[in-house]
């Protein structure tokens, strides 16, 4: 009997061995094929992903709220302590408001004796977030719109602040938003009133690190950091959040978006940059560009001058 | 008896991927969007060796495979290095479990701590070697020293609620002989 067992195992044993083997041979292939070609296996990951948590998500909102409301009868065993601490808050709040409101008028006049028009071209989609990353080590959130909404790789998402993080992996109906947090996340961005350039770095940390400063001396803590559209990522002028140096002396970005509380996103739709590439193309039309229309004869020559003063008032 | 019958074998290994699926539901709730600074345990790695060291058959080394290839998409890490990594280590850990029988559980857990550190290291070496960026190291010792004092509670579990518990060497004398 015994000896009949340890045959058996034997035969057993081989063929499973061969099997364990092929699956692990198999696995390493998958993680080899992501480093050298990662796009297509993003592309793959972005579909798993697409069929798997649509199908979880009629469960996810409610438990979701049931886990938030528990949290908010925790956070009411702190009401008086919560209460002195907004009313506080609402003191500076005031003095805040009215400097806002001024600001506001100024600003208001100074677009108006500009006539400017902020970019047209911006607009955008308004997605939910359904899942987060499901793990500490990335920073990335799952938003319910996708390439059906014409959502595409590379388009920034904000809240109603600031820079949230980017696009990275559109499926027919989901969207990954890597998070400006993420340890994979760097963007292009301008600090405001010295005009440096630098990268935003994330590191998995609340606060992502400025890189590449040319000169850091120049930088003050509380200037404002806004996207500088290098590199034909991101629209430019987006805002990002405020320098803030940390223990170790490190620049890093306090976000202005707020990252504890992200339900709603938005999704600028962005075209591509205009690229100037030499002092002609400022000026001048560009070679691929249509000419301007010659004024049709038709037209009568009073309303020519109408127009024409209406241009010069 | 019971325990080896195959329609109670073919239940729990379908049990595993819709434990698997259910801990990953949770684990996708959106309701930490802020970068943390501590890492909560990995059940599933806790659950997959929890089960092999006590019913190899209940979790084939394929399904162990897929459930964290699975995860490993879902959940926006490198595919496949972890997956190759739990498979590595619960293979080795079945290995062990027929010898140590009669083992205890503290030498156990000792084996269970010492293969999850390992996989660990060997995930953060192979990662660095292929340069992929990574979160910082405390969060993975903060993620493996959970793990390890989780992995009584998923023994706790599988074992009184799910009834996952070694064969007695009658049943597991019945077991081999049908094969």
């Amino acid at each position: 009997m015994a000896k009949d067992k340890s045959q058996r195992d034997d035969y057993a044993t081989p063929l499973r061995r061969l099997l364990t083997a092929v699956l692990c041979l198999c696995l390493a292939a998958i993680f080899i094929v992501w480093r050298i070609d990662s796009p297509r296996v993003e592309r793959f990951r972005a579909q798993v992903v697409d069929t798997v948590v649509p199908n979880m998500d009629w469960a996810m909102v409610p438990v979701t709220a049931t886990i938030n409301l528990v949290r908010d009868f925790q956070s009411y065993q702190r009401l008086a302590e919560q209460n002195r601490e907004l009313r506080s808050e609402l003191r500076q709040m005031r003095a805040w408001k009215e400097a806002a409101l001024q600001l506001e008028q100024e600003n208001a006049r100074l677009l108006d004796l500009n006539n400017v028009r902020l970019d047209p071209k911006l607009t955008y989609i308004t997605g939910v977030v359904m899942a987060d990353s499901g793990s500490p080590f990335r920073q990335s959130v799952l938003l319910n719109v996708g390439s059906r909404d014409g959502v595409h790789d590379g388009w920034a998402a904000m809240d109603g602040i600031g820079l949230v993080g980017r696009i990275s992996g559109t499926g027919r109906s989901t969207a990954r938003v890597i998070l400006l947090t993420d340890a994979a996340s760097a963007v292009p961005a301008t600090i405001q009133p010295s005009g440096q350039t630098a990268l935003v770095t994330g590191d998995n940390s609340a606060a992502p690190v400025l890189s590449f400063l040319e000169n850091p001396d120049l930088v003050r803590p509380g200037d404002r950091v806004i996207s500088s559209g290098d590199g034909a990522v991101f629209p430019a002028g987006l805002l990002i959040g405020q320098v803030a140096k940390d223990r170790s002396g490190r620049m890093r970005v306090r976000l202005s978006a707020d990252y504890g509380r992200l339900e709603y996103l938005r999704v600028l739709r962005h075209h591509g940059t205009q690229v100037i590439e030499g002092p002609g193309g400022l000026v001048g039309a560009a070679p691929g560009d249509p000419l301007p229309q010659p004024r049709p004869d038709t037209l009568g020559k009073d309303s020519a001058e109408g127009t024409a003063e209406a241009g010069n008032g | 008896m019971a325990n080896t019958s195959p329609a109670r074998i073919w239940t729990m290994r379908a049990a595993f991927p819709a434990l698997a699926l259910l801990i990953m539901f949770f684990h996708l709730l959106p309701l930490e969007t802020e970068p943390q600074f501590w890492a909560p345990p990995d059940l599933l790695l806790a659950l997959a060796m929890a089960w092999s060291l006590r019913r190899p058959d209940y979790v084939p080394a394929l399904s162990i495979g897929l459930v964290m290839l699975l995860a490993d998409l879902l959940f926006h890490r490198p595919p496949g290095l972890l997956a190759l990594l739990t498979v590595l280590g619960c293979g080795f850990l079945k290995g062990r479990a027929a010898p140590h029988r009669e083992s205890t559980f503290a030498s156990e857990w000792l084996a269970v701590a010492l293969v999850l550190t390992g996989i660990a290291t060997l995930n953060r070496l192979i990662l660095s070697l292929f340069g992929v960026e990574q979160a910082q190291l405390s969060l993975t010792v903060i993620q493996v020293v959970m793990t390890i004092a989780a992995y009584p509670l998923a023994v706790w579990a599988s074992q009184s609620i799910l009834g996952v518990r070694k064969l007695s060497p009658s049943e597991a004398e019945t077991l081999v002989s049908r094969r």
